[in-house]
């Protein structure tokens, strides 16, 4: 049995100007233990299927199902074995860490010892035992991000739904909320991630959906999905856009974004030579060159057509702070 | 491990418990409005308790004998229950933060999630009336009934309370922003003054008297009144306690049928 299957799901808002389609045809299973990130841009209609899966929002067509059970038809007992952090999901500024996971303790049917015991347990989980009698609009983004996640563990869900959970956060909290649902994982907890950083999902993830304008552009392993590419990436850099666009007309398959141009190959290091020989020949000077394995960005420019807005900056926080960390 | 979920009373009182805590935590958004109603009292019967009788007795403005704060205490009371008013907003501040969802995604009662804010109105309905029924016994106010007269007017208080609540509810989940919550409050100061609140209603001129006739506001106070001035007389009492039930059974129905639209899978 699969913790998570999405068959077919579909889902059509009515408005004003005429049905708007934010799921077109979405289809995965997610296996017990994994973590299954959903890629994609803002709009591609990640969060519009972890709200129907979580039973938040009814399915137009199709079929989702958690450990078995319909979410449609029971979508009580599937609340029990779900937990959910979730981008518009809520937390009371105005109670303290403890009182909350206390008051979501009590909810879920702890006895009042148990729910303290479970209180201390999560802090402690969440590393937030020393901000636990602060109120919760002290809190830095990523604590109340740490929060949120423990609020989503108070009864030991099964499968775990988490819905962007570190966008807005900086690179530093990102890693230590990485470091958290890794762990979670390895207690067996199958978890079910939407992300738009292409590092998170190449991070964290079991296997990655790429869903893009509501549908499934592409499925696998981080490294099935790269291999997709077919070869290393070589990137040359030029002084201005003009010089690009004419090197794209002199490489085949080259792909050409501002001053950059990108071609796949097979044995990157060995073609770099004569495809610099040809560019000097046609008096294109190129500023730098670099040949790397293909990387989630790559794979998702192919299968999309564009890149994932970000990306790059994402990238460039992320080795900024790995650079301060050695 | 998964635990089921509390049972719903006990969901009901920890949602409930969850808000008075919201409210111990801004206090200076609270007290205002808890001591207004028992200033008013102190501004009532100071501004028109000599006009009614006292020091205006055997002038032309002697109005009224007796006990003057028997008769504006009710009025006190009334405007008191209108801060069962702030549960729409209670409510709202929750969808729009995001914590209603949140409770959405566990399976819990949603009836518990909408009647939370409710009781907490009641709560602080009861609140402000005990604070002014213990202010105005210190003042001078001796109820015809007896001590057990300011059980029946609190009692009376607590329905009218739930019945602002249920129609404040309503409005903010109907409307879904704390400013509309807020606008539909607007409805209590019509629902106050047009009726005896200042005069018997036999004192009342013209259109101001047909409207009071209308408006359930009169039955309540009349209801209070005779409690505190003229003792058990029942077919006031209970019609005060009728309109006052009823009123709250018709718009806590109102707050839970637009509750199911509003918190329905879109």
């Amino acid at each position: 049995m699969f913790a998570v299957e999405a068959k077919n799901l579909k889902k059509t808002f009515k408005s004003k100007d005429g049905d708007v389609e934010a799921v077109k045809d979405v289809s995965f299973n997610v296996k017990q233990g994994e973590i299954f990130s959903i890629l994609g841009p803002n709009g591609a209609g990640k969060s519009t299927t972890i709200l129907m899966l979580t039973t938040l929002l009814r399915v137009t067509s199709g079929n989702g199902s958690i450990l078995g059970l319909d979410v449609e038809k029971e979508d009580k007992s599937v609340r029990e074995k779900i937990g959910i952090a979730l981008q518009d999901t809520g937390i009371d500024n105005l109670l303290t860490g403890r009182e909350l996971f206390f008051t979501t303790a009590r909810l879920w049917g702890f006895s009042k010892s148990d729910a303290e015991t479970r209180t201390s347990e999560l802090l402690e989980l969440v590393g937030l035992n020393e901000a636990a009698d602060r109120r919760v609009k002290t809190y830095s983004g990523g604590m109340k991000r740490r929060l949120d996640l423990g609020l989503s563990l108070v009864h030991k869900p099964e499968v775990l739904f988490l819905d962007e959970p570190t966008t807005g956060l900086d690179p530093g909290s990102r890693r230590v909320l990485w470091d958290e649902i890794k762990r979670l994982r390895e207690d067996g907890v199958t978890i079910i991630l939407t992300t738009q950083y292409l590092e998170e999902a190449d991070e964290l993830a079991d296997r990655i959906s790429i869903i893009d304008d509501g549908l499934v552009v592409a499925e696998g392993t981080p490294d099935e999905l790269k291999a997709l590419i077919g070869g290393d990436v070589i990137t040359f850099i030029f002084g201005n856009d003009e010089e690009a666009k004419k090197a794209k007309d002199l490489i085949l398959n080259s792909e050409t974004e501002k001053n950059e141009l990108r071609v796949t190959v097979k044995n990157g290091a060995e073609k770099i030579p004569d495809l610099l020989n040809m560019l000097s020949d046609n008096k294109l000077e190129v500023l730098s060159v670099s040949a790397n394995k293909p990387s989630l960005d790559d794979v998702f420019l192919q299968v999309t057509g564009y890149r994932l807005e970000g990306a790059v900056e994402e990238e460039e926080d992320l080795d900024e702070e790995m650079s301060k960390n050695e | 491990m998964n635990k089921p979920s509390a049972p719903f009373l006990l969901q009901l009182g920890i949602l409930t418990k969850r808000l008075l805590l919201r409210l111990s935590r801004r206090p200076l958004a609270e007290l205002p409005n808890i001591f207004i109603s028992a200033f008013f009292l102190l501004v009532y019967d100071g501004a028109l308790g000599g006009v009614f009788g006292g020091g205006a007795a055997g002038t032309p403005f002697d109005f009224a004998k007796g006990n003057f704060l028997n008769f504006i205490l009710p009025v006190s009371i009334v405007s008191a229950s209108v801060s069962g008013g702030a549960s729409g907003i209670y409510l709202v501040e929750d969808i729009e933060s995001g914590v209603f969802k949140r409770y959405q995604g566990m399976p819990i009662s949603k009836w518990a999630i909408i009647l939370a804010p409710i009781a907490v109105g009641a709560v602080r309905v009861l609140l402000q009336a005990t604070l002014i029924m213990t202010l105005g016994n210190f003042i001078g106010a001796d109820p015809a009934t007896g001590i057990a007269g300011y059980f029946a007017v609190l009692g009376m208080a607590f329905f009218w309370g739930m019945g602002f609540a249920g129609y404040s509810v309503a409005a903010g989940v109907r409307s879904g922003s704390s400013q509309g919550a807020q606008a539909a409050t607007f409805l209590f100061f019509p629902a106050l003054f047009l009726a005896p609140t200042f005069t018997p209603r036999y004192a009342l001129k013209g259109w101001l008297e047909s409207a009071a006739a209308y408006n359930p506001t009169t039955y309540v106070l009349e209801g209070m009144r005779a409690i505190m001035i003229e003792g058990w007389v029942l077919d006031v009492i209970l019609k005060g306690f009728l309109v006052a039930g009823g009123f709250a059974f018709v718009t806590l129905t109102f707050a839970v049928l637009s509750a199911r639209t509003a918190t329905e899978k879109s």
